[in-house]
């Protein structure tokens, strides 16, 4: 068997994991990618604009799969998780559990089965702000552009609406969880991160409040394709948020919470600055700080063209107290101004938590050499080999550094199938 | 920003270390503990600030400073310090080492609170009652449990009376001292000191502002039985005084149960048990959140308990006739009251002095409104800056620019 006959397994169909895919198949190999959600594209996909260049991720990730499309060298599973993951580099054995997406390669993404289906749930995607059907497609521009069926939401048995509405023949209730082998020489983790959950920071109000969200949030509320087609209004009443905090560090660097630096939360800050000033001139904007962490000539450029906005108010002083103001709906914000001396508390229509990044790859069943560190991240030694994590798997880092790593570990993979085959 | 030449006091900074503030230095200056600490003032908030000072050794920022003793250590600050650098422990640690800038002499409070000294600290006070009563009581006196037969009421008096002055007279003077360099550090020439110590009195009274604590709110009821125990105990024992010395009553007085002098003494076993048993309870049941505290604390904890513990038993087996036990329980009950009195201006207990006197500069200064608490917006308005707050903002920007 020559080695471009053998595979590379990359867990994880984020921006980490594409590019390592597309990297990897277009020299050559042969590429098998597993991805949990109905979609690929990660957690990029909820982006409304990358800092610094204020650009759409919809583009980057279009070219993403278009190269998947074109390659014969990739093989992608979505719904699809690892259930075991046996042998060693150059002959991995791996088990995936497949969940059952319910509709078949038949379907065309023409909408009747969403608009006959009677169940309604928050639609995760938008963080909750939004509701949508059992039956749905991810969201609008969805790789692959294939509806799918909710399993926990769809009444199922007594109910075939979606079927029943379906031209097309693509809707399959009975289809059954799938169990796939996998051989594969090489595994690269791309299992990224999820967001860290708001309401265990009990002083930042998260939870208590409609106007206090999360950066996450924030993104798809600016969006066009989001919950509010990009206009930026508040939760509770969809006033205009003219008047804006941000609250860095939200969980991050906090060892009660998460004890690192999340790397991206004070550009996402910054950035998300730049969506509220854009979008109404008469906006106010604050961002509370301990340090704002702006690494790279670039970023730096960034933030220093930010602060030239007079309506963009920086304060050192982390907020560690949100409340509502139930006669008004309006946050309240508290912190220490340090350079000012003296405690504020500050009214906003709408408060955005700077979370941080909670790495994913501990829910990972991994073989047992691979280390996991404190934080959750996967640690990569000097002589690792086979086993290779990118992205936010191994640090905290933006999708300019979750890109570059992932072309390195492609490179690691291949020559790791080349040496064993 | 006008330049500023820094002198760091490596000293200090040791001292605070070892007085239990060895978190110190986590610290990254978030001033999360500003903003959850409910007893500090909107302008010029603790604890952040005093935490940059202790870390860069500027002893002469504590000099004068009324804030560390406007914290009663709830540790709010502590439970949600996103460094685990213990804010609340380190003003304790600090208050410790203003005890030694303000109570001569400095170096008994280093003796008092260290753990090495502490076979001396009980050995020198017992040695010296076992002398007294070696010279005018008996060891072993016949017949009934009477008190006054192992250490004769004179002795007591002779022993006590200056044990006590020595004590409160020291704490006394530290306080004048600290109120004098409050004035001077904060820029205050006049206030009303009448009304500021009253409303302060008022305070104390309820512990109103020791409620204000989220944290361990519970400390407030502990606090509020030992300060009780105290006025309690105190009362009886001048009651006491007043029989004998004023309307010249021989000791036993063998009173009934209903009378004063015992009503006040029996509820103050009581208050100062339950209150010290609650201290101890409070602390190992807060510890995995906020901290265990420092030999510093331990030790007040441990003085008041024995107190309470060993007056309680003698006078129990007193009352029961066991000789061979009451007469060693109440040795011990001596030794460590005269113990509290010679200590109190140098160990926790000199809290009662700098606290008293911070929480009424912060009334007599204005910057706490002498009426209601003030709303934030008045607050933040209010110009109370004192020379060396501008001087911190400017060494910050410093350390700022440093950095970058």
């Amino acid at each position: 068997m020559s080695e471009h006959e053998k595979n590379i397994l990359v867990i994880g169909g984020g921006i980490s994991g594409l590019t390592t895919a597309c990297e990897a198949a277009e020299a050559g190999y042969n590429v098998v990618l597993v991805e949990k959600d109905p979609f690929l594209g990660g957690r990029v996909t909820r982006l409304h604009q990358y800092f610094p260049k204020l650009c759409p991720p919809a583009c980057g990730l279009e070219i993403n799969f278009k190269r998947i499309r074109f390659s014969d060298r990739i093989t992608y599973y979505t719904m699809a998780e690892i259930e075991d993951i046996s042998g060693g580099p150059g002959n991995y054995n791996v088990t995936v559990k497949a969940r059952p997406r319910f509709v078949n390669d038949k379907c065309t993404a023409c909408g009747a089965c969403a608009e006959a289906c009677p169940v309604e749930v928050p639609n995760d995607f938008n963080a909750g702000l939004s509701m949508r059907k059992a039956a749905y497609l991810p969201y609008e521009q969805a790789f692959p552009m294939q509806y799918v069926i909710d399993e926990g939401a769809c009444k199922k048995g007594d109910c075939t609406a979606c079927k029943d509405a379906c031209k097309y023949d693509a809707i399959d209730l009975d289809m059954k969880p799938d169990t796939l082998a996998i051989e594969a020489s090489a595994i690269v983790l791309a299992a990224g991160w999820k967001p860290y959950d708001a309401s265990k920071i009990d002083n930042l109000g998260f939870g208590t409040s409609k106007n206090i969200i999360t950066n996450v949030m924030m993104e798809r509320i600016a969006s066009l394709s989001g919950p509010t087609q990009g206009k930026i209004t508040r939760p509770s009443d969809g006033k205009e948020a003219k008047k804006v905090a941000f609250v860095q560090c939200a969980g991050s660097r906090d060892e009660n919470h998460l004890a690192f630096c999340s790397a991206v939360c004070c550009l996402a800050s910054l950035k998300q600055a730049t969506y509220v000033r854009e979008q109404y001139k008469d906006s106010e904007v604050t961002m509370y700080y301990i340090d704002i962490r702006t690494p790279g000539t670039s970023y730096e450029r960034f933030l220093n063209k930010i602060k030239e906005d007079e309506k963009v108010k920086l304060i050192k002083g982390k907020v560690a107290r949100v409340h509502e103001d139930p006669a008004t709906g309006d946050v309240i914000v508290e912190a220490e101004d340090i350079y000012g001396g003296s405690k504020i508390r500050e009214p906003f229509d709408l408060c955005v938590l700077a979370t941080g990044m909670e790495p994913m790859i501990s829910g990972v069943k991994l073989p047992s050499d691979v280390k996991i560190n404190e934080n959750g991240f996967a640690v990569m030694g000097k002589d690792q080999k086979g086993i290779y994590a990118v992205g936010c798997a191994k640090d905290p880092v933006d999708v300019a550094k979750s890109v570059q790593s992932a072309t390195s570990a492609a490179l690691k993979a291949i020559q790791t199938v080349g040496r064993l085959s | 920003m006008a330049e500023q030449v820094i002198k760091p006091d490596l000293d200090f900074v040791k001292g605070v270390i070892a007085a239990g503030g060895d978190s110190l230095k986590k610290c990254y200056q978030c001033a999360t503990c500003s903003v959850v600490c409910n007893v500090t003032p909107d302008q010029n908030p603790f604890p952040r600030k005093e935490m940059v000072w202790a870390q860069w050794g500027l002893k002469e920022k504590f000099k004068g400073n009324p804030d560390v003793w406007l914290c009663h250590q709830c540790n709010d600050c502590t439970a949600y310090c996103p460094r685990d650098a213990k804010p609340g422990e380190v003003l304790g640690a600090i208050r410790k080492q203003t005890i030694a800038q303000y109570s001569s002499p400095s170096a008994l409070v280093d003796f008092v609170n260290n753990k090495s000294s502490m076979i001396l600290l009980i050995l020198i006070p017992a040695v010296i009652v076992g002398l007294v009563i070696s010279m005018f009581g008996s060891w072993s006196p016949e017949g009934e449990v009477i008190f006054s037969n192992f250490m004769p009421i004179l002795a007591i008096q002779f022993l006590f009376t200056p044990a006590l002055l020595f004590g409160v007279g020291v704490g006394i003077m530290g306080m004048r001292k600290f109120w004098a360099d409050m004035k001077e550090a904060n820029g205050v020439t006049t206030g009303d000191l009448k009304g500021s110590v009253t409303a302060m009195f008022k305070e104390l009274m309820s512990h109103e502002k020791f409620k204000e604590c989220d944290e361990s709110k519970d400390r407030a009821t502990s606090h509020l039985l030992v300060f009780y125990s105290f006025i309690a105990l105190g009362i009886a024992t001048a009651l006491g005084v007043l029989y004998i010395d004023i309307l010249h009553l021989e000791s036993p007085f063998r009173f009934g149960y209903g009378t004063p002098i015992k009503i006040f003494g029996t509820v103050g076993a009581i208050a100062i048990l339950a209150g010290s048993y609650l201290m101890m309870s409070n602390r190992f049941k807060h510890a995995d959140r906020v901290g265990l505290g420092s030999y510093f604390d331990w030790l007040l904890i441990g003085l008041i308990g024995t107190i309470g513990v060993s007056g309680t038993l003698a006078w129990l087996t007193r009352v029961a006739g066991i000789g061979g036990l009451a007469y060693p329980l109440y040795f011990i009950h001596l030794v460590v009251v005269l113990s509290l009195f010679v200590y109190l201006p140098f160990s926790k207990l000199a809290h009662m002095f700098y606290r008293g006197a911070a929480l009424s500069f912060n009334k007599y200064s204005g910057r706490e409104a002498l009426a209601e608490a003030q709303p934030a917006v008045e607050a933040a308005a209010a110009p109370v800056k004192s020379p060396s707050e501008s001087e911190q903002t400017g060494t910050e920007t410093k350390q700022e620019s440093g950095q970058e």
